[in-house]
This record gives structure tokens, C-alpha cells and sequence, in this order.
């Protein structure tokens, strides 16, 4: 081995350290400048829908507003008062809510129940059925049109709720299945087995032991679901119209109806109010997702 | 009372049998060890006793009824799993009662099972504690605590101690031990570790590829191995197994070791043949580490042997030494101040009371 020199020892390492310094001043520049790429949409949203139309006419878009006002957030939240030909987002919101609360739930439960037998009671053609569930993530939304559309009218709920929940259950069926059969199959099969012979059936099993485990996995589901359902607007404007239509097709029907001038402000105030319950649930359940994480597992 | 019978029992995975027309006769109070390497069908065989497992073929008796399509709650079983499988999201205390509030047992009796065992086990400070908080020796008492408070007539045990180390397992083994000294259930118990077999069993089964080879008590398996699996597998280190040929010689019946001249002749009067072989039959020659010894008078059987050490490993208590032996390694169990050193050969004695002879073709004993 060569003997290094104390002095350019000395010299090595003061370089690498201004090098270390160079490096991550860089990777914050990188990072920051990410940042603002894509916060800047959001910005001019926000900026945008506290402005009036006056100031947007006049000013730039990344300007501040002069004075903060929420006239623009009440229109698009609940109109102008007029009789007719008034499009606002209240009644369409509460739709959406309505649509979404129970199609997360039942395909959660069901893709959880799915998940459970496929890993725990396994049976003859068990992974067939689950490649067809996977294959059922692939269907692109528009090759079920028809057919849905066909279902939901022989059914008679078509243009309801009630439809559009059966809708996106079925749709998202696929998913969840496959998010609780990835996650329960890395769960000891003795388990199961020390709760059978404890006595428990085929639901007590799943409501007592797996269930109340299933944390991190039920809020990775409820997180796609609720994104996917909230923010779908191929099959609320095709299984829906006029009253019984979810948020983002009234969000589409206000921006592209409003009569002679385009209002920016309450387009964006809009827009902003429709994201707002999926910017929620990430923000509160993103936490209890890193909560259930750490929680602690089966084997130390 | 709880008796245990399996006959001719079959399971097929598929295409590929796993367990052979396995018999097994089992009576009140014996530890049974299901002993045998990975993959021999041990740990089915117990699934199919506990009715995780459907039968193929054949039958299981507990306590003479056929409880082949008994729910594993019927069968007065409780089983211990090797990843402790408690429940993760409840106390302590309701993963040891979870069975009794199944079986609708009344709310004093549960308390009162609950205390009794709890403290018999030493975990009745660690109640209200959820499984994660536990270490993996406090967790294997929650999961004997949970077989324990359903006082079934039989417990099984798959490879309860294999995740703990190695200080821990030691503890463990010892108070299953006195477990089933005062409890006196009957108890299968399935493991690959051989010293826990040893230790634990009244008989062992050994088995391997779907049979059981050899069952009997631990002393038989050790000193009369039924088969060179059976040979090989028990015991630490392993038994020194030599290829050779039977000669009659006369009167005296010879091991003559492969490719050795024929002076080299060790004699086999002493052995109880179970068949005699014919002259010149291939047979293998074996004989455990600790029958190579210093010279000893009492023994009337014996084989004055020089060896040179090429290994000598100490392993605290005593020294393992590997030796070259007529073309053949093998390795000799000595105390430790015996004075060895590498290359130089020693008198040591071969104690031929405590060979085992098996024929070459058919790996059985004869």
C-alpha cells in the first residue's frame, strides 16, 4: 500500500468536503426548483380565485390579489341566487359525497373479504380467479361503457346514485382484491390456523384476527378508491345527467355554461372546492398509513 | 385419558405424495417426537392430526373415535405453531382466552383458568400487553398459555422452539419438559432439531420422505439405528459410516474396509447380527465419534487403533478430532486433556460392543 502524505491527506479531504457542499446545494436547487414547477398551478388557483374580475383583466396572473375576497368561492359553492340557468357546486358536491362514501366502503370490505379467501381458504382454481381479477385491472373504463350503461338500464338505475355506486364497486372490485390478497398472503397462514383451532369460523377470523390488522392496507384501498371515484368523470357523464350527477360533471357543466364572460375566479374557486375532499383524505390519511406502518408486526 | 391411532394414512399434494401409509400408535401420556428433515411430511402429518389438513386416505383415531372429518375445535387438540401465531391486535389476555369465549365457557371459569395458567406460565404481569411488546420468549409463553387454558387431551407442538435462540430454546426445551411431567398429557411434538428429540421424547418417529423409518424410544434410535438414515441423522457430530466388505474367514466373521489389503481385518464376533450376511457382502460400517476412546480394561470388546489428528476442534467440554482411518475420514470424540496434536498418531480404542452394521444395497441394519 503507498503511504500517503499527511499534507495531501489534508488537502483530499478539504475537497471532498467543499465537493460535498457543492452537491448538496445542487440537489436543493433541483428539488426547489421541482417544487415550484409544481406548486405554481396551484398558486395561480388560489391567487386567481380570491381576485376579482377587475383585477384579473387588469393584473398578471402570479400577481397578488389586492384584497382578499371570497365572493368568488360563494358563487361557485352555492350560485348567484338566480332562478334559472344557475350551475353551482353545493348540490352536485353532496352527490358526489353520497356516491363515494359508499362505493369506497363496499369495495374496500368486499376487495378485503376477496383478498381474505383467496389466501386463507384457498381452493381449487384460486389463482385463476385471481389472474382474472388482475386481468380486470386492465380493462380501460371505456370498454365497459356499453355494457354498464346496457346492466344499469335493465336494471332501472341508470341516472341515479344508486348506479353510478355499483359502477365504480364493480370497477374497483379488481383493485381492491389485489391490495388485500398482496397484503394478506405475507400474513402466516398459522395464524388462521391457531384462530380454527381456537374455534373460529370463516367471518369471526376475519372481523377478529385479520381485520383489525389490516390498517395499512384498508388505507392504501381508501385512498385509491376515494381519489379514483372523486376525481372520475367518464362514467359520472355517461351513467348520469342533470341532478343526479356527481361533482366533476357539474364542475365541467359551470366552466363550460357560463353565459357571456368567462369568470376565471369562480371557475377556479370551483375547481379548487373539488379537490379539496381528496387533498383531505391524503393529508389525514397519510398519517394514520405511516401510524399502521410502524405499528409493529406479527414476528419481532 | 387420550389415546392416538393413524392408519395407513395418505396425503397427496398434487402429484407428489407426501405422506406414505403412515402408521402410528400413539397412548395416554407418551411424548411423541415426529423427527426428519425439511420437507419429510412431519409437519403435515400434524396438520392432518389437528384436521388442517384433509385426509387422502386412511384414518385418524383420537381416543378410539375416527375424527377424520372432525373440525380441529371438536378434536379436544390444542397446537402450538412455530411463529407463535398470537393474535397481533389483541392483549395478551385475549389471545389466551379467545378459544374458551368460542366455546362459550362461563365468565369465572375463563378468570379462573386464566389466573391458574397465567402464573403457572409466569405471564400474569403481561395481561394487558399487546403481542408486539413482547420478547419472542414472553410471546412462546402466550402461545403455551393459549394451548394450555383449553386443557385439550392432546397438544401439538410444529417447531415451537426454531425461532428462539439459542439460550432461550435451551430454557424452553426444559420447561415443556416439566410440563408434560406434571401435566401428563399426551403430546406430538414436531421438530428437525435432533437434540431436541433427544431430550423431549418418550419415542421419536423419524421420517423422511413420507415414512416413518424408525420409532422408538431415544436410547433404541441412538444406539440401534434401523437404517443409515436413521444413523446419520441422529447424533452430533455425525456417525462415522465406512464402505467395505463381510468376510467369513473361517470361523470369524470380518469387516474388511474398501480398498484395503486383506491384512486389514476388524473383527465382528462380538456384533449380533439380525441376518448374517453371506461372505463378500457389501456392507457399511458404522460407529459413533464418542466409541473412539483411550484403552479402557473393562471394555471386553475393543479395537487398539493408532490415528494421526489432521482436524482437532475444541468445542470447550471436549475435542472433536478428525482422523484418517484405513482411507477414510472420520472423527473420534475425545476429552480434552487428552494431548493431540496434528500428524501425530495416537493409541486410541475403537469400542466395537456399540457398531452398527447395515448392507450396502438396502441402507437397512442387519
Amino acid at each position: 500500500m503507498q503511504v500517503a502524505d499527511p499534507k495531501q491527506l489534508v488537502a483530499l479531504e478539504r475537497s471532498a468536503a467543499r465537493k460535498r457542499t457543492f452537491y448538496r446545494w445542487l440537489l436543493f436547487l433541483i428539488l426547489g426548483l421541482f417544487g415550484i414547477y409544481y406548486l405554481a398551478p396551484l398558486y395561480v388557483m388560489i391567487v386567481t380565485s380570491l381576485k376579482s374580475m377587475e383585477e384579473i383583466r387588469q393584473g398578471n396572473l402570479m400577481t397578488l390579489p389586492g384584497d382578499i375576497r371570497f365572493d368568488a368561492w360563494k358563487t361557485a359553492w352555492s350560485g348567484r341566487g338566480y332562478a334559472a340557468g344557475d350551475v353551482f357546486l353545493r348540490p352536485f358536491f353532496w352527490n358526489s359525497i353520497k356516491m363515494v362514501v359508499p362505493a369506497v366502503a363496499i369495495s374496500t370490505f368486499f376487495g378485503a373479504l376477496n383478498g381474505y379467501a383467496l389466501t386463507k381458504w384457498r381452493f381449487k382454481g384460486d389463482n385463476l380467479l385471481f389472474l382474472l381479477f388482475l386481468f380486470g385491472c386492465f380493462i380501460p373504463y371505456q370498454a365497459i361503457l356499453l355494457p354498464m350503461a346496457r346492466t344499469l338500464g335493465i336494471m332501472g338505475i341508470s341516472n341515479s346514485i344508486v348506479g353510478l355506486v355499483l359502477v365504480h364497486t364493480v370497477y374497483g372490485l379488481s383493485f381492491t382484491t389485489m391490495f388485500f390478497r398482496n397484503y394478506y398472503i405475507s400474513i402466516p397462514d398459522e395464524m388462521i390456523k391457531a384462530a380454527r383451532i381456537d374455534g373460529a369460523g370463516f367471518f369471526k377470523i376475519f372481523f377478529k384476527v385479520l381485520l383489525p390488522i389490516s390498517s395499512p392496507i384498508i388505507v392504501v384501498t381508501v385512498i385509491w378508491q376515494f381519489t379514483g371515484i372523486w376525481n372520475d368523470f367518464l362514467f359520472g357523464s355517461s351513467f348520469s345527467f342533470g341532478e343526479a350527477a356527481p361533482i366533476q360533471v357539474a364542475l365541467n357543466n359551470m366552466v363550460l355554461t357560463s353565459t357571456s364572460v368567462k369568470e376565471y375566479n369562480v371557475d377556479m374557486a370551483a375547481a379548487f372546492i373539488a379537490g379539496i375532499p381528496t387533498l383531505l383524505v391524503y393529508v389525514l390519511a397519510g398519517k394514520y398509513f405511516i401510524r399502521g406502518l410502524t405499528a409493529g408486526s406479527v414476528k419481532g | 385419558m387420550a389415546t392416538l391411532k393413524v392408519s395407513d394414512l395418505t396425503k397427496n399434494f398434487g402429484s407428489t405424495q407426501v405422506l406414505k401409509q403412515i402408521n402410528l400408535d400413539v397412548s395416554d401420556g407418551e411424548f411423541i417426537v415426529l423427527l426428519g428433515p425439511s420437507g419429510c411430511g412431519k409437519s403435515t402429518l400434524l396438520n392432518m392430526i389437528a384436521g388442517l389438513e384433509s385426509v387422502d386416505e386412511g384414518e385418524i383415531l383420537i381416543d378410539d373415535f375416527v375424527v377424520n372429518r372432525v373440525e380441529p375445535k371438536d378434536r379436544n387438540i390444542a397446537m402450538v405453531f412455530q411463529s407463535y401465531a398470537l393474535y397481533p391486535a389483541m392483549t395478551v389476555r385475549d389471545n389466551v382466552i379467545f378459544g374458551l369465549k368460542q366455546r362459550k365457557v362461563s365468565k369465572e371459569q375463563i378468570e379462573k383458568s386464566l389466573k391458574h395458567f397465567s402464573k403457572m406460565l409466569q405471564i400474569d404481569h403481561l395481561l394487558e400487553r399487546k403481542p408486539a411488546q413482547l420478547s419472542g420468549g414472553q410471546r412462546q409463553r402466550v402461545a403455551m398459555g393459549r394451548a394450555l387454558v383449553r386443557e385439550p387431551h392432546i397438544f401439538l407442538f410444529d417447531e415451537p422452539l426454531s425461532n428462539l435462540d439459542a439460550k432461550l430454546r435451551i430454557e424452553m426445551r426444559h420447561e415443556i419438559n416439566k410440563l408434560h411431567e406434571k401435566l401428563g398429557t399426551t403430546m406430538i411434538y414436531v421438530t428437525h432439531d435432533q437434540v431436541e428429540a433427544m431430550s423431549l421424547a418418550t419415542r421419536i418417529a423419524v421420517m423422511n420422505e413420507g415414512i416413518i423409518q424408525q420409532i422408538g424410544t431415544p436410547q433404541e434410535i441412538y444406539d440401534k439405528p434401523n437404517s443409515v438414515f436413521v444413523a446419520d441423522f441422529i447424533g452430533s457430530p455425525a456417525i462415522n459410516l465406512i464402505n467395505g466388505t463381510f468376510s467369513k474367514n473361517g470361523a470369524e466373521p470380518c469387516f474388511i474396509p474398501e480398498q484395503q489389503k486383506d491384512d486389514v481385518k476388524i473383527s465382528l464376533s462380538d456384533y449380533s447380527f439380525d441376518s448374517e450376511p453371506k461372505d463378500g457382502q457389501q456392507i457399511i460400517f458404522g460407529f459413533r465419534p464418542e466409541h473412539i476412546n483411550l484403552p479402557d480394561v473393562s471394555l471386553k470388546s475393543q479395537l487398539p487403533v493408532q490415528l494421526k489428528p489432521a482436524l482437532i476442534e475444541l468445542t470447550g467440554y471436549e475435542k472433536e478430532v478428525t482422523f484418517e482411518f484405513y482411507g477414510n475420514e472420520v472423527t473420534g470424540r475425545l476429552p480434552r486433556h487428552i494431548e493431540t496434536e496434528l500428524g501425530k498418531p495416537i493409541s486410541l480404542n475403537l469400542d466395537l460392543s456399540e457398531i452398527s452394521i447395515f448392507d450396502r444395497e438396502s441402507t437397512m441394519r442387519i
